[in-house]
């Protein structure tokens, strides 16, 4: 109790200087006339690309809305979404290798069990770029100005192409829509700092707004015996501007802009030659973008909207040595996408439409671990379909062609149906094919170890990375290299995706949802040794496709309102994922394990086999949301369960075989807390406060990104 | 009931101890192959290979590397054999998988030897070699069910599996421990090929 009191002095210190700094900021409350959830009657616009009721969709998609966010007073995009329904945070396992550095790749969510590279991660329907080791750090995108966030489960490549394979997230936000000016701030444990301002400004038919954010912590530490923080101090800015333009009823335009800046400070250990030595310096991540939309409606059924969406994101990391002040290393990624696309959408029935689309992607890469500026040119071509079929059965079938000029083009069609039994009863099925592009990393890296000496090469690069080893002495000349001077050409990443359930609406208060999921993937792309060695002993890597796994598992969605201010939804997840090669090996009797203790090997069983590391086989979750008229004060409870995991080597356990046998290689299961309560005052301001993770979980090893608990305040104006 | 469970784990280790040496003393074919557990500590970073003679079941200094007195070789994780490329022997080994307990005869041909420098019999690499290599602890843990099917340097036959390899003078988070101790077993039978 002690310490939250320290902690809550300083929050106080700011409030009070809000409170004279902003005077006159007198503010109206905002019409909160939707105190139940809406579970069913959401309009999205992922799942079809045009916007549709969630209820008229064939397709598992669930709607996080501002006012759940602004309720759960959280600041962060991955918090919000860790407490959602079967995702799961993920980290890369090699950020953990840091034995307490800063995990430099930063979290990612896991869908339907695939890792955070297979989701699409995308802000109003234009993807992010920038992932490093597969992983978009999701704090690029501030809280503050979401409307709404739209997670889709399953294959959605047949609409958005490449990485779309587990799912999307699609983050939507705020559209102006009356004149307005709103300021929230926000304290919370680690001194972590918070402020955001929005102003909405209408004229005639135009709307403008534009949004600022500053987010900074002092970050953490949960390992004093180490030097260096778990997660060292940072600061965002965030700034996002939109202008809606309806130039007549037929011609819209929209202009969007988005800014982010992330400055991290780095200061951590080496041990160039087993001596230790201090290293500081800053990571500095930013993400540009500038979005133009046309709208035309040509008639009554027919329309088009022609976009142009350009994306730069850098990412300049530089440690240098404190001795000597002497630069240790510096990397850096510079990306370029620019995206023309345009869509038609034709019919008069929203929820009976046909579109057809096309596009151009133009990439452009350069980092220091490549050998030279890489470029990545593509176009596609989409249709989709969506139709009545005898008024109780809805189908929508699409496809997409994707045409690369690194790999073979890709065709990934879907197939859903809806079937309306009752009303209340509805069977959803949806069947798609994915893919995921092989990454700049796979293709073009370009990276000797200096400390142990080994060289990996992308796939497009081996070549002429072998040619310049060979040039320098590093092969032997009696090693024939010319069977890889061509390189190899990786295949895409393939799926094929299968989800099937139903919606049941009781009584207009309670919803059911069941969805049976099953993802089916092929070529997965993993490193391999070339047949020979450096001269200094030392291995050269490659990539290549060989892996094949599944996931498969089922989800479960329970909500109920008990009266229109209280309402409490749960949910539970099933989740198995496998290596399918690793089950071919027990089957042939191939697999084996050595008892730690007494060194003895034995055949590993199928029943020893328990999958893929980080997969939890259950995860569930509840939240409350609870609103008072009366007292003008609404509360807000999530809680999440994550249950046990695979982690390879945990606690230095091994036993001669890279898969999840044994009990010992278990991360045991453990529950996130996190509680709000929201009170306004006066019309025109809110207070909040809040507890995050309650029970005071934290693992410094496995999940060096959870603080123990911690506590916020947040005071919110709007005018 | 922690204690409980570690000396049960105690009772169970000397048990296959004894189980083990009571199976030696009773091997059914003569003449009997000679069943040796040991243990070598290398240093984590070096240019010399640390050589090992299976028939006296301890270390070659590295003045004898141009002799037939040692049969194997360890330089971090890579393994060489005395012959052609590595030494002038006429070491060879098959690379097997199994169980090494229920492996009884060696063959007399199909031994591999290293090529070149870069080319070793025994497939020392990250993704594919010997041992699994663990990213995130660092650890090289031996495959299980994976042992070696050797002819020593002077004709000599052993069945050796690598049990452990494990860090000395490794203080996290330094990433670079001092030496790595590699445990293995093999038997070593001087008359013929039977173990």
């Amino acid at each position: 109790m002690i310490e939250i009191c320290e902690t809550l002095k300083m929050p106080l210190r700011y409030i009070f200087i809000f409170f004279f700094l902003c005077p006159i900021i007198v503010i109206a409350q905002e019409n909160t006339n939707d105190s139940t959830l809406k579970l069913l009657d959401e309009v999205v616009i992922s799942g079809t690309r045009t916007e549709n009721k969630v209820s008229n969709l064939p397709l598992p998609i669930e709607v996080i809305n501002s006012k759940s966010i602004r309720q759960s007073g959280s600041q962060k995009l991955l918090e919000i979404l860790q407490m959602q329904s079967g995702l799961v945070v993920a980290s890369n396992p090699l950020g953990t290798a840091l034995q307490g550095y800063p995990n430099p790749f930063g979290e990612g969510v896991q869908m339907q069990g695939l890792d955070p590279a297979y989701t699409l991660i995308m802000v109003d329907g234009e993807p992010l770029t920038g992932r490093n080791a597969g992983i978009i750090n999701l704090g690029r995108i501030a809280t503050g100005n979401i409307e709404q966030i739209e997670i889709l489960k399953g294959t959605a490549t047949s609409l958005y192409g490449s990485d779309a394979l587990a799912g999307v997230i699609n983050v939507i936000t705020k559209i102006p829509v009356k004149n307005k000016i709103s300021l929230n701030t926000h304290y919370a444990s680690n001194n972590t700092l918070g402020i955001n301002a929005s102003a909405n400004y209408i004229h005639k038919k135009a709307s403008l707004q534009i949004f600022a954010s500053r987010y900074s912590s002092d970050g953490y530490d949960l390992d004093k015996n180490i030097y260096g923080k778990t997660v060292d101090p940072f600061t965002d800015y965030a700034f996002n501007s939109k202008l809606l333009f309806p130039w007549n009823d037929k011609n819209k335009l929209t202009i969007s802009a988005r800014y982010f800046s992330d400055n991290q400070r780095n200061n951590y250990l080496i041990f160039p030659q087993s001596e230790p030595m201090i290293v500081n310096g800053n990571t500095i991540e930013r993400d540009k973008s500038i979005f133009a939309k046309w709208q035309h409606k040509i008639n009554a059924s027919v329309n088009y909207f022609a976009t142009l969406y350009t994306t730069a994101y850098t990412n300049n990391a530089a440690v240098f040595l404190e001795r000597k002040d002497s630069l240790y290393e510096r990397i850096t990624l510079d990306q370029l996408l620019v995206k023309p696309e345009i869509q038609f959408n034709i019919g008069k029935d929203p929820a009976a439409l046909f579109i057809a689309g096309a596009g151009y992607n133009i990439e452009k890469v350069n980092s220091s671990r490549y050998s030279s500026t890489k470029h990545l040119n593509s176009w596609y071509t989409y249709i989709q379909k969506q139709f009545h079929w005898k008024s109780k059965t809805n189908i929508i079938a699409g496809a997409r062609f994707d045409k690369n000029s690194l790999y073979s083009a890709q065709l990934s069609p879907k197939l859903a149906i809806a079937y309306k039994i009752n009303p209340s009863f509805i069977l959803k099925g949806s069947v798609g094919a994915g893919f995921k592009a092989p990454d700049f990393r796979q293709q073009f890296l370009d990276f000797s170890n200096s400390l142990i000496g080994y060289t990996l090469l992308g796939a497009r690069e081996l070549g002429n990375g072998l040619l310049t080893l060979k040039k320098n002495g590093q092969i032997d000349n009696n090693i024939n290299i010319e069977p890889y001077l061509d390189g190899v050409i990786l295949s895409p990443e393939k799926s094929v995706g299968i989800n099937l359930g139903f919606d049941y609406t009781m009584h207009n208060n309670s919803v059911f949802k069941i969805n049976f999921f099953r993802n089916d993937i092929s070529n997965l792309i993993e490193t391999y040794n070339l047949p020979f060695n450096k001269i200094n002993n030392q291995s050269i890597y490659s990539y290549v496709n060989v892996n094949k796994v599944f996931t498969e598992g089922g989800e479960l969605v329970a909500s109920h309102s008990f009266e229109k201010n209280f309402s409490i939804s749960g949910s539970y997840q099933y989740l198995v994922a496998k290596d399918k090669e690793v089950v071919q090996k027990i089957k042939d009797k191939q697999l084996y394990k050595r008892d730690p203790i007494t060194n003895e090997t034995s055949l590993v069983s199928m029943s020893d086999y328990k999958g893929l590391y980080n997969r939890s086989r259950n995860t569930a979750q509840i939240r409350l949301q609870y609103n008072n008229i009366l007292y003008k004060t609404s509360a807000f409870v999530a809680v999440k369960y994550r249950g046990r995991y695979g982690f390879n080597g945990l606690n230095g356990f091994q036993n001669g075989n890279d898969i999840l046998d044994d009990p010992r290689e278990f991360v045991h299961g453990f529950v996130l807390a996190n509680a709000t309560i929201t009170k306004s005052i006066g019309q025109f301001t809110e207070v909040q406060g809040g507890m995050e993770n309650i029970f005071n979980y934290t693992n410094k090893l496995q999940m060096p990104y959870l603080y123990g608990r911690g506590i916020f305040i947040n005071i919110n104006f709007k005018l | 009931m922690k204690k409980m469970k570690l000396s049960m784990m105690a009772i169970a280790f000397i048990g296959t101890l004894v189980s083990c040496g009571k199976k030696d003393n009773t091997t059914p074919t003569p003449p009997p192959s000679v069943a040796v557990t040991d243990s070598i500590e290398i240093p984590f970073s070096t240019n010399n290979y640390a050589l090992y003679s299976f028939k006296n079941k301890m270390r070659v200094t590295n003045s004898d590397s141009a002799t037939t007195k040692w049969d194997i070789g360890i330089r971090f994780v890579s393994i060489i054999l005395n012959s052609h490329a590595s030494g002038v022997g006429n070491a060879g080994v098959i690379s097997k998988n199994g169980i090494y307990d229920s492996y009884l005869t060696a063959p007399e041909t199909g031994y591999a030897y290293d090529t070149t420098a870069a080319t070793p019999a025994i497939n020392a690499s990250f993704t594919n070699g010997w041992y699994n290599y663990n990213d995130v602890t660092h650890a090289f843990s031996p495959k299980a069910g994976l042992f070696f099917v050797i002819r020593t340097a002077d004709n000599h036959y052993v069945k050796m599996e690598i049990t452990a390899v494990n860090y000395a003078g490794y203080t996290p988070p330094n990433p670079t421990p001092t030496t790595l101790i590699y445990k293995f077993r093999y038997s070593y039978q001087e008359n013929g090929r039977n173990f």
